[in-house]
Order: C-alpha cells, then structure tokens, then sequence
C-alpha cells in the first residue's frame, strides 16, 4: 500500500501550519487519496498507474496555493498547548481564553483575588481621582501657569504671610515690570434685600482687572472697565446661583437696580455656572462669591498705610519673565514701598517695611492640602501594594494544585516563556476584573469620601472619574498584574516534570521555594501594613489629644450669631453703640438664658492682629488679638479671671481707658513683673490703656493652636473712628450662654434683635460646640480616612497570613499527623502553627518599624502635641497587629489540630 | 441587480453550491462528495483533491460547514461534512438564484427558438 502522508506533508510544508493542523490534514487527504487509489484498482487499473492517477490529484502546488489563504491565521490551537511557535502575540485570545476557564473553574479564589484587587484599585482610583482634582487638573482660567499670588509678609514681626494694603498695591501697580495686569480682590459680606427677604451672602470686591486677567466671559452682560472701578460707582455682577435662586434666572436682570447693603447696584452681567472666584485654599479671601463689586478702594483706603493687610492681589506674568525674574522685581518693588511709608509708620514697625513674596496660583490654592493628599496617595499605594502581595501568595498557594497542570503542559512541549506568558495573563485578567470593580468602589467611595470632606479643607466637593482617572486605572491594574503575577509566575514554570508527575497530589513534599515565597509576601504585608497602621494610629492619638485640649473658655451651652450693621443704615457710631446695648439689653430678659455678651471676634476664629505700642518702650509688641467686648464677655464664654478685674459698665467713653490682657500677653510683655497698671494701646491715635486684668489664655486660631497675646478692651471706650473705619461697621458677634439647649434659642435671639431693626439680616448662627466641631473637622477627616486604609491594610495582610496558614496547615496535614502519631498533643500541634505565623508577622513588624520611624516624620505637620515616633502609638500598633496575625493563624492551627493520624496517613 | 455582476458571481459559487446541495441530506466524507459530483455529473465536473479540500475549508471557515472525524466499526476514521444552519440558509438563496438565472436564460433562449 502506498504512503501518501509524506507527498501530502512534501506539499504542506510551505505553509508552516501548526503541527496538530498539519497532521489533521494529511490524514484527511491521505484517506481520500487511498479511497481514489482503491476505486482505481478496482476499475482494473495497473497499481503503478493507480499510483499516478491518484497523486496527480495533488496537482504538486496547486494544494498549497489554495490553503494558503484559508489556513494563515486560521487554525486555533486546541487548549492545554504544547509548544507555540510563530510571533509573541500569537495565541495571546486563547491565553485569555484559557485564563477565564482556569479561573471560573476556582471560583473562590477568583472571588477573593478580585475583591482583594478591586478594595486595593478602588481605593487608588478613589484619591487619585482627588488629587487630579486638586494637584494635577490645571486651573479653570485662561493659561493658569502665568497666574501668581503676591502677598507681603513681615517676618521679623512674625507676620510670615498677610495680605496687602492698599497703599503698597498702589506702589506695586506702578513699579512693577514682571506683570501684564495685577488686580486686589477681598471676601466681603453683604446683606442683599429688595424683592424677597434680607440675605446675606458672601461676595466680593474684586479689581476690574481681574476678569479679563482669569480669561472667563460673563455668561451675560459684561464685567465692569476700569473706568467703573472707583468709590462711588454701584455696579454688580452676579454669579450663577445667585442669579438662579433670587433672581430666578431671568435675563432681563441685566440693567436692573439691586438692593446690596441697603445702596442701590445696578446689575451689569452674570458670570457662568462654574465660574469659583476667589478660589478655596489660600489663606486668606478664600471664599467663592455669590457676586462681585468693584475693588474701588477709597482715598481713605489708599491712605491706610501699614493697615488692611486684608487684601489679595493676582497678577499675570508678562510672556517670557519667568518666576525667578518676577521674584526678583518684587524685591525692588519693596525698596519702593520702603521710599515712599511714612516716617511714623515706618517707626512703628521698628524700621521693618514689608517684603513681597510671590506663589504660583496653583500652589496657594492646592498648598494647603497637597501634604495630606500625597500622604493619602502614598496610604493607598501601600494598600494596594498589600493587596498584590495578597493575590500573589494565593495564587502560589493555586499553584501548588496546579504543578501538575503545567508538568503536563511542559511534558507536551510548552516552553517557560510560553507558561510565564500564560500566568501573567491570568494575572491580567484577574487584575482588570478588579480594576473593573475597584472603579465602581471608586466611584461610590470618591463621592462618598467627598461628602465627609469639611468646608475648612480646599478640597473640591464632587470630582468626576474622567478619561484621566480611567487611564490611571488600567495602568494601575496592568502593572498591578505584573507586580502579583510576575513571582508566582516565574515560580510555577520552574516545576520539575519528572517529579510533579511522581508526585501524589497535594500530599507530596511542599516547596520549599514557594513557602519561601509566600513567606516573603506576607511579610511584606505585614510591613507595610504597620507602617499604615502607625501612621493612622499617630493621627488617632493626635486627634484625641486635640479634642482633650481646652480651648481656654467653656464651649458648652453657648450660641453665637454676626449681627452686622450697614454704613447705610448706621454712619454715627453713637447710633451703633445704641443698638448693640439695646440689642443685648433686650436678650437678656429671655428666659432660658444665663448672659449675653458680643464682640467683634469670637476664640477659633479671631484673624486679625495688631501691633500696639508699650508705654515707655520704642519697640512695638509683637501682633495680637484685639477683642472688644460688650457685655458680660469673659464669664459668658467662660475665659477664668487670673488677676485683676473684667470690665464693668463704668468702663466707657470719659472714664480710664481700659484693658484686660491675656496670660500670654503679661508673660510676654512684661517678664517677670506684675503686668496689672500697666499701660499699652494702639499708637494711632495715641490712646494708652491701663492693664486692669488679667485673663487665661483662649485658643485664637483652630483648636490645638498656641495660644498668641490677646488685648482686651470694652466696645464703649472706642473711638467713633474705630466703630465705623472707612465707612465699614465692623460686625459685632452677639453671644449668649443658655441654661437650656442652647440652639433651641436662636428664634427668640433672632426675634429680639429683628424688633429693633426687622430688615437686619443675622448671619452665622451655630453653637460654640459647632464651631469647636468644626475648627477639629480637618483633623477628624484626615484620621478617618487614614485609619480606614490602616484598617483595610490590615485585614488584607489579615486574610493574607490566613491564607498562607490554610495553605501550609493543609499541606502538612501529612507530615502533622505523623507527629501526633508518634504522640504529639493538640498543644505541641497548635504551637507549631502559630510560632510559624507569629515568625511572619514578627518579621513584618520588625521591617514595618523601622520603615515608619524614617516615613511617618513626613506627616509631622498633619500632628498634634505628639512626636512622630511617639512610642506609645508604636507600641500599641505592635499589640494590635499580633492580636490579629495571632487570631488570623488560630483557624488554620485549630484546623491542624483536628487532623486525624489515620485519614492524613491513609493518602500516602 | 447588474445581470453581469450576478453572473460572475454566480460561477463562482457554483463550485460551492455543488457541495452544499450534495451535504444538505445528510453528512458526507470529502471523497465521497467528489465521488458523487463526478458521477452526477456524468463524468463531466471532477474535483481533485487539491481544489476540493481547499474549498470544503474554506466553507468550513465560513461556517457554513462543519467537518468532524467519525469512527465506525470496521472503517477507518474519516472526516465527515454537514451543513450547518447558516449554511442551510446560504443554500436555499443560491438555488433560487440559480432557478432565476435559468429561467431567464430559457425565456432568451426560447423566444429566439420559437
């Protein structure tokens, strides 16, 4: 009988099909062509010219010919491969392919490696999704890079950062060279009414410059020309919401008159609905109006040297001056300053004129938050580390099942690169399902995280997972995939044939070099997790001793609210100190209520500072708090009298002028002697008080902040030109101390004060334990969110020694039931199992140690009254990671003490 | 539909519509449809192996086909063809393009006849 599969192959052999193809078609074509050659034997042909006519089929290259195009990238290799050969890329659908049907088939691990990454993606696409909202998106104006910050700053006063006063913007507008435009802008209050009731809003004053400076267009209408940029000139732009909700989004407004701190404005554009100036984040002006009005600074204003560092100026780099250039004229703008401060002024601040500093826009709106926000990318980076350290110690543990998987599959010919190849794969695979998942986790963890964000942090409320985020995720779940896939996958293809083949199934000698392995992972886990966990348990400890602190007055029962007065409707001071006593006359007959007081500041909150002069001395103070108070102040907030005595209703206009320091204040002033007599007040115009008390110190700023010197003095010893400055009411806080709940007074309160002037618009209304709430709400966030990693890093490193555990209890159950054959007790088994476990974690938390000890000093700023390598929260991170590798082993040790000598023997 | 076009494109599927309407019945091995191509055709269409196998691939490919090795006792194993559902369909549209095509042709050829 005649051999055609070698004619046939002769023929094939150009095409270079895959060998299990090849062979599929010679036998094909070699039975027909056997058939054909019997047919013609039958017919009576000759063997010889039976052969002949029969290979003739053949046609020699015509077979070829035409498979040629139908074979070429036809054929699929059937699963379980032997070797592949071609390209790289060949094969790659049918690893994925190969990938799903191996990992559907295990569906628990699958469960847990995918849930484990999408915890670890989501949490990563979570805050990235921040921090490009925040650090990376470049700001929503018109070349963003070009816009900087001045700010003058006199540091020798401890002043490292204030704002400008008018008369040194008017100096830095004229001598600068660096800026194409510069424009002053400042948050301001005001009390809109007219059509509906009275509203206060937040808008702001801002130079007609700015507008064009930013690059944004009304949405209707126009802003206001430079020519409109002067005292006396009512006109307004409103913002989208204002205009949505009061003016119900007619277009006719444009042209109307509006009513804005009881003067008429006419309306003359309305910005679009995204338009945010000023921007949250800088110090000072950080709040986004409601509607803007000309700066137009008064003569009064322009004349106000070394006073109102209120103010903040934008300025846009000329093309071609870089940064440093810039910085450089703002050094020669300051000698300018310096040539033209009056003499006095001059004297006052001991020769110290102020010095401009610039930063990028984008710095001073995002500065503020960038160390929590890297702190927070670094805590979720470490996460998701933990979580592939996680999936890759579960898939050495596959691995083990599956030795003989791949000896097989390299017994038929499959080649390392070709296996490596196909774990990464199934590692891809398992990583984007997580991606896939981590971004709907993302997606309700970014808005939910964002709900809890408070006001006091420039963080945005609501980011969107855009193409950015998107592409973030697919990098991070790909290189995920390499960073889990990569060890087990050089692991497994280094299996022994001969001896996986042997082996007899799972009860076969370990691997040495996987345990090993897998050892290292869980370590590395647990390392990472402590310095999680150390970081989230020093912001922990940080906080509880924030909120332990006093702030120096009684928060409790106490409700404020701003009562401010117009120009318009109050220009005599006379007319003001009469209302503010008749105000507080009237709220003390409520019931329910232990005293009222008010002042121009309350404690937490108290911005502005103030150098006063020492009698006697040529040297200035330092800046201090400058309260003024009416009333009953310092036993309704609750601030304990040290020395001397408060002020009483003597103390007013034609008596001694008066004041009550704080503690810090004596200490400061007067070192070492009795400051009560002494005398000290503002230079301008020389008025010296007489320090009749003193007081304990109350925190100023947020809670936790060093208390600063506080000058004290009572509201009616002021000046008519301190009550209204610049044709400016400064507003009065009114403050009561209830017996009852204090919130549930704020009507009557309210109502009392609206009897004296129903269109007065009260602001600002919260409890003192609101305002101490949030003065500690960035504090809070920034420990929640830390230690809600800290906790997801430990329960992943928890699962992970578990798993780990499982794995080698099962493993062992072998050679554990020999040991309790020959007499082993539970105990002796159990201890075994748990020193193995405790080895890891020690291990880990060892490394981990040392790694936070040099990491957590980079979130020093973010601590309170605690070192960064405080030694309690080290200790107690110590305890709490081995109670929990130690209960993550106890299954598993449990599990091995259960072992039956007999079942564990019978598999050999 | 261009009469031209039609044709050319009819010739060509001509080929498979042989092997298709020859499998509709039930499945047949590659030798045996050549076989009965040759032997219906009474000598007059042959397919040789290196133009039959090629097309039978290719209609496989397209799924109109599927082949499959089938062992019976006392034969060896041979590959059988059968036309699968779409391959049906493709079947039933090419033959009424034929009948078209013929009936055109015979309305032509029988007028000038008449």
């Amino acid at each position: 009988m005649p051999e055609w599969k070698p004619e046939i192959l002769r023929r094939l052999a150009p095409l270079n099909l895959a060998p299990t193809r090849e062979a599929e078609i010679s036998d094909e074509l070699s039975q027909h062509l056997e058939d054909r050659y019997q047919d013609l034997l039958a017919s009576g042909q000759s063997e010889d010219a039976a052969f002949r006519t029969t290979l003739d089929e053949l046609k020699s290259d015509l077979l070829a010919q035409g498979l040629k195009s139908i074979e070429r990238n036809f054929y699929r290799e059937p699963i379980v491969p032997g070797n592949a050969n071609g390209n790289v890329f060949e094969g790659i659908v049918q690893d994925v392919r190969y990938a799903v049907r191996m990992l559907m088939k295990s569906p628990g691990f699958t469960a847990i490696a995918v849930l484990t990454l999408a915890l670890g993606i989501g949490a990563n696409t979570a805050i990235f999704t921040i921090v490009h909202g925040v650090l990376l998106r470049p700001l929503p104006f018109k070349d963003p890079s070009k816009l900087l910050m001045l700010n003058e700053s006199f540091k020798s006063l401890g002043f490292r950062e204030v704002g400008a006063s008018p008369p040194d913007i008017a100096v830095i507008e004229r001598s600068q060279k660096s800026f194409t435009s510069l424009g002053a802008f400042q948050n301001k209050g005001l009390v809109v009414s007219g059509g509906g009731e009275s509203e206060h809003i937040t808008a702001a004053r801002v130079s007609a410059s700015i507008f064009p400076m930013l690059g944004i267009q009304p949405l209707l209408g126009s802003t206001y020309t430079e020519q409109e940029d002067r005292p006396g000139t009512h006109v307004a732009v409103l913002g989208y919401g204002l205009w949505q909700h009061r003016y119900a989004g007619r277009s006719n407004i444009i042209g109307q008159t509006i009513e804005l701190d009881r003067n008429p404005y006419t309306v003359i554009g309305v910005m679009p609905k995204n338009f945010q100036f000023p921007l949250p984040g800088p110090k000072y002006n950080n709040e986004p109006a409601e509607l803007w009005i000309p700066m137009a600074f008064t003569p009064n204003e322009l004349q106000g040297w070394g006073d109102q560092y209120n103010n903040s100026v934008l300025a846009r780099l000329k093309p071609g001056v870089t940064f440093k250039e810039a910085q450089a004229d703002a050094a020669l703008v300051t000698t300018q300053i310096r040539r033209v401060y009056p003499p006095a002024i001059a004297k006052l601040f001991n020769g110290v004129t102020p010095a401009i500093g610039l930063t990028p826009l984008h710095q001073a709106v995002a500065g503020s938050v960038e160390t929590l926000l890297l702190i927070l990318m670094g805590a979720v980076g470490l996460v998701l580390l933990i979580a592939c350290a996680n999936v890759a110690t579960l898939l050495l543990s596959r691995a083990a099942s599956r030795s003989k998987e791949i000896a097989i599959r390299t017994a038929l010919g499959a080649s390392r690169v070709r296996l490596i190849r196909q774990m990464l794969t199934e590692g891809l695979v398992l990583a984007l399902a997580g991606g896939v998942l981590g971004i709907l986790i993302a997606f309700w963890g970014t808005s939910g995280l964002l709900s809890l964000v408070p006001s006091s942090l420039a963080l945005p409320h609501s980011a969107s997972l855009g193409g950015w985020v998107l592409a973030f995720v697919v990098t991070v779940s790909c290189l995920t995939a390499v960073v889990f896939g990569i060890a087990p996958a050089f692991q497994v293809s280094s299996v022994q044939v001969q001896g996986s083949l042997q082996e007899s199934g799972r009860n076969g000698t370990p691997n040495r070099a996987r345990h090993r392995l897998q050892g290292f992972f869980v370590t590395a886990e647990f390392a990472l997790a402590v310095i999680l966990l150390i970081s989230a348990g020093l912001l922990i400890r940080s906080f509880s001793k924030l909120v332990e602190t006093s702030p120096g007055f009684r928060s409790d029962h106490l409700l404020t609210m701003s009562v401010p007065l117009s120009f318009e409707g109050y220009s005599k001071a006379a007319q003001i100190r009469q209302f503010y006593q008749q105000a507080i006359e009237r709220i003390a007959r409520l019931p329910g209520l232990k005293s009222v007081a008010a002042s121009n500041d309350l404690p937490l909150e108290s911005e502005d500072h103030e150098i006063l002069q020492v009698e006697g001395r040529l040297s200035s103070t330092p800046g201090m708090t400058v309260t003024w108070t009416l009333g009953d102040y310092f036993s309704t907030m609750g601030i304990p009298l040290i020395e001397g005595r408060v002020f009483t209703p003597e103390d007013r206009i034609g008596s001694q002028p008066v004041a009550v320091i704080n503690e810090e204040a004596a200490k400061l002033l007067w070192p070492g002697t009795d400051a009560l007599g002494k005398r000290l007040g503002h230079p301008f115009p020389n008025m010296m008080r007489a320090v009749v008390g003193i007081v304990g110190d109350v925190n100023d700023g947020p809670l936790g902040s060093k208390p600063g010197p506080h000058f004290y003095l009572p509201y009616f010893q002021l000046p008519a030109d301190y009550i209204v400055y610049n044709n400016v009411i400064i507003p009065i806080n009114v403050v009561v101390r209830t017996s009852t709940e204090p919130a549930s007074l704020t009507s009557p309160v309210v109502a009392q004060i609206r009897s004296l002037d129903p269109q007065l618009a009260v602001t600002n209304i919260r409890t003192m334990d609101q305002e101490m709430a949030s003065s500690v709400a960035a504090p809070k966030f920034n420990t929640f969110v830390l230690g809600l990693f800290a906790f997801l890093a430990l329960f992943l490193a928890a699962i992970g020694i578990y798993g780990v555990l499982a794995y080698s209890v099962a493993q062992q159950s072998h050679e554990i039931g020999i040991r309790m054959a020959l007499g082993a007790q539970r105990r002796d088994v159990m201890q075994l199992i748990l020193i193995q476990g405790a080895r890891l974690a020690l291990g880990g938390l060892a490394i981990g140690t040392l790694a936070a000890l040099g990491l957590t000093r980079m979130m020093s700023s973010l601590l309170y009254s605690i070192n960064a390598s405080d030694p309690l929260t080290f200790a107690a991170v110590a305890t709490v990671l081995l109670a929990v590798a130690l209960l993550a082993c106890y299954i598993p040790a449990r599990r091995a003490t259960r072992v039956d000598p007999i079942i564990a023997l019978r598999y050999e | 539909m261009d009469p031209i076009l039609s044709q050319t494109k009819w010739k060509k599927g001509s080929a498979e519509m042989l092997i298709l309407s020859l499998i509709e019945a039930r499945p047949r091995h590659g030798y045996e449809i050549s076989k009965l191509i040759e032997q219906r055709s009474g000598g007059a269409v042959h397919f040789h192996v290196a133009s039959l196998y090629p097309l039978l691939y290719r209609l496989e490919r397209r799924g109109w086909i599927q082949g499959r090795w089938v062992e019976k006792a006392d034969q060896r194993r041979r590959r059988y063809y059968r036309l699968t559902r779409q391959g049906r369909r493709i079947l039933a549209a090419q033959l009424r393009e034929w009948r078209e095509f013929v009936a055109g042709i015979n309305c032509i050829t029988e007028t000038e006849n008449a």
